[in-house]
């Protein structure tokens, strides 16, 4: 079976080419276009207004971790610290306790993450095998004026809604 | 010396101080806004005081606010602290005295004294340039020298080699020209610009020296290091070349300076080949002897300009996206005002030129006006092809440029000087 060929022309060897300014001189004129289309009338510029048009973000995106819980507010995480051995950045830090609500044997009492060592690649949420940590908060812009509130504790992380539906979010499987 | 010979001085060199300094503004704000148009985004637009963005020049001032107050570091390591804040020093005198030579209107007629509108009246003119123009590079070089750096020498070695190159054509695409012209002087070459080809076309220097433009355009291009042949701050290559090291106002120092140059020879250009401050078919004689019709004219040209440009300000100064009451509509209502308090201004003025003596000192001064008006609107449409450039063609490979410069140009312009001069022997 042939496999289905294009050649591709190569450009450039003829002499209007090699004269280079004639093209030049198109290329130009493509710019221009571009240009005069623009000044006339600006509304098609191919911009999000940023601060006021927020992008529009699929389940799939990674954005700021939460920590998910029960219907009773308690926390899914067993501090197993699957998490943070799959971290390559090393920005998980937990500390484990006892479980006394006899739903699980250990929790976290300490769950912090480092936001300015986070690369957001979601080895996180694939590592967890309670569904525990999830990326599904919507936040992508993480600001602050100083470093140490940029570590966030267990508390914030449960806090935090997911952005989603659960059915939204489970489609085509996790 | 009486007092209008000193206030004209005054004038004169404060015209060619200051309009360059102006245009660093404008200049920056045109490459950025139509940076932006050419590829589809929006630039800066946010900037503002009170609400009021006038098109993104606020922004100018948030960066010189910006670049003013950053610390003025001098990194350890270098040696010779003199050359090294020596340098940007040398780039920006050198591009903004280097204007202070072209013409920006005919020779001034007030009474029984006639002024030379140079900043520095003298007849040397292109040569002070080519000799200025050839200076600022060592402001380069100095700076990737005593920067010690390997991406700053490297830089400062490729602006050397490239100016060293490209001055030959440049100088050579001058030849042809001064054979045409016969003087050096460029208020001589202005004038000239002024007659008829065949009593019916301008006699520009375009016209007369197709090839020759071409030849000096890409040089000067090359001389004031902007794309394509900005190989001296390639950063893909050299992270930014010879100004690797500096920071704050030394750095805005060395972007100024650029800016300059290109307004400079963006002028130079303009006075050489395209006219000066000529209009076309109306040289100086008639334009004074006509300066009432002329003055007529304007005072019906101007609020159709101004009602167009409004209209147009009214249709794209709106936010692009749902906003209750728009601030940019309050915004555009001021301008509106501004446009026709302008307008109104300028009528005035017309009328008073319209009722004085026919041929007398206002209608010379008009026709002065008129023609550094033409002057900057001519420079301002070449500083725009120089943007227009920029992000049209991409940077040239070093070798390319050598081979462009030696092996293309300069051929050209040696075939351009011998037709040249067998044409000017053969008509003379």
């Amino acid at each position: 079976m042939a496999a289905k060929t294009k050649i591709i022309k190569r450009r450039g060897e003829s002499l209007p080419e090699k004269v280079y300014l004639i093209e030049v001189f198109k290329g130009m004129g493509v710019t221009l276009g571009h240009f005069l289309r623009n000044l006339r009338d600006n509304s098609r510029l191919y911009v999000r207004h940023y601060p006021e048009q927020k992008p529009e973000i699929t389940p799939r995106w990674r954005g700021r971790h939460r920590l998910t819980t029960y219907e009773d507010g308690s926390i899914k995480c067993v501090a197993c610290f699957m998490c943070q051995t799959a971290c390559p950045s090393r920005c998980i830090m937990i500390e484990a306790g006892e479980r006394l609500d006899g739903r699980e044997e250990k929790m976290p009492v300490r769950f912090d993450i480092d936001l300015l060592e986070c690369i957001y690649c979601g080895y996180c949420v694939e590592a967890c095998p309670k569904d525990a940590i999830r990326m599904d908060t919507g936040i992508f812009s993480v600001v602050d004026h100083n470093r140490e509130s940029m570590m966030i504790g267990l508390e914030e992380l449960a806090a935090t809604p997911g952005a989603f539906s659960e059915e939204e979010y489970t489609k085509g499987g996790i | 010396m009486s007092l209008l010979d000193t206030l004209l001085v005054m004038l004169r060199v404060s015209f060619g101080v200051f309009v360059p300094l102006c245009f660093i503004a404008v200049l920056v704000w045109m490459e950025r806004r139509g940076a932006a148009f050419f590829q589809d985004r929006a630039g800066p637009n946010r900037a503002n005081i009170f609400g009021f963005r006038a098109a993104g020049l606020v922004q100018n001032l948030a960066d010189a606010a910006k670049l003013i107050f950053k610390e003025d570091v001098v990194p350890g390591h270098i040696k010779h602290k003199y050359y090294f804040i020596l340098a940007p020093v040398i780039v920006f005198f050198t591009a903004v005295v280097s204007f202070a030579v072209v013409p920006f209107a005919d020779t001034l007629v007030l009474g029984d004294r006639s002024y030379v509108m140079q900043a520095i009246p003298t007849d040397i003119g292109i040569l002070w340039f080519l000799a200025l123009a050839g200076f600022a590079v060592y402001g380069i070089i100095l700076a990737g020298w005593s920067s010690t750096n390997k991406y700053g020498m490297l830089g400062g070695l490729r602006a050397a080699a490239q100016v060293i190159s490209y001055e030959i054509p440049m100088g050579l695409a001058l030849v042809s020209l001064l054979v045409v012209y016969g003087t050096v002087d460029l208020s001589e070459m202005a004038r000239f610009q002024g007659q008829l080809l065949f009593g019916f076309i301008p006699m520009w220097g375009v016209i007369l020296q197709p090839l020759g433009v071409i030849i000096f355009v890409i040089a000067a291009f090359a001389e004031t290091n902007r794309t394509p042949f900005d190989l001296a701050e390639g950063e893909s290559e050299i992270v930014a070349g010879f100004h690797v090291e500096y920071s704050a106002m030394k750095f805005a120092i060395f972007f100024m300076g650029e800016y300059v140059a290109m307004f400079t020879s963006s002028a130079i250009i303009v006075t050489l080949y395209f006219g000066s401050y000529q209009i076309p078919w109306l040289a100086t004689d008639t334009l004074i002897a006509y300066a009432k019709p002329g003055a007529v004219l304007l005072m019906i040209g101007l609020p159709v300009i101004a009602y167009f440009f409004i209209g147009w300000m009214r249709h794209s100064n709106v936010s692009h996206y749902a906003r209750p009451n728009d601030p940019r509509k309050r915004e555009v209502t001021v301008y509106t005002k501004i446009v026709w308090g302008l307008v109104i201004v300028m009528e005035i003025a017309l009328l008073v030129v319209l009722f004085s003596a026919s041929g007398g000192v206002l209608a010379h001064i008009f026709v002065a006006e008129l023609q550094i008006a033409t002057f900057l609107l001519k420079t301002t449409l070449m500083c725009f092809v120089y943007v227009w450039v920029r992000w049209t063609l991409p940077r040239f490979r070093y070798d390319q440029l050598q081979k462009l410069g030696w092996q293309t140009l300069l051929p050209l312009s040696l075939l351009n000087i011998l037709v040249t001069s067998a044409i000017v022997i053969s008509v003379s």
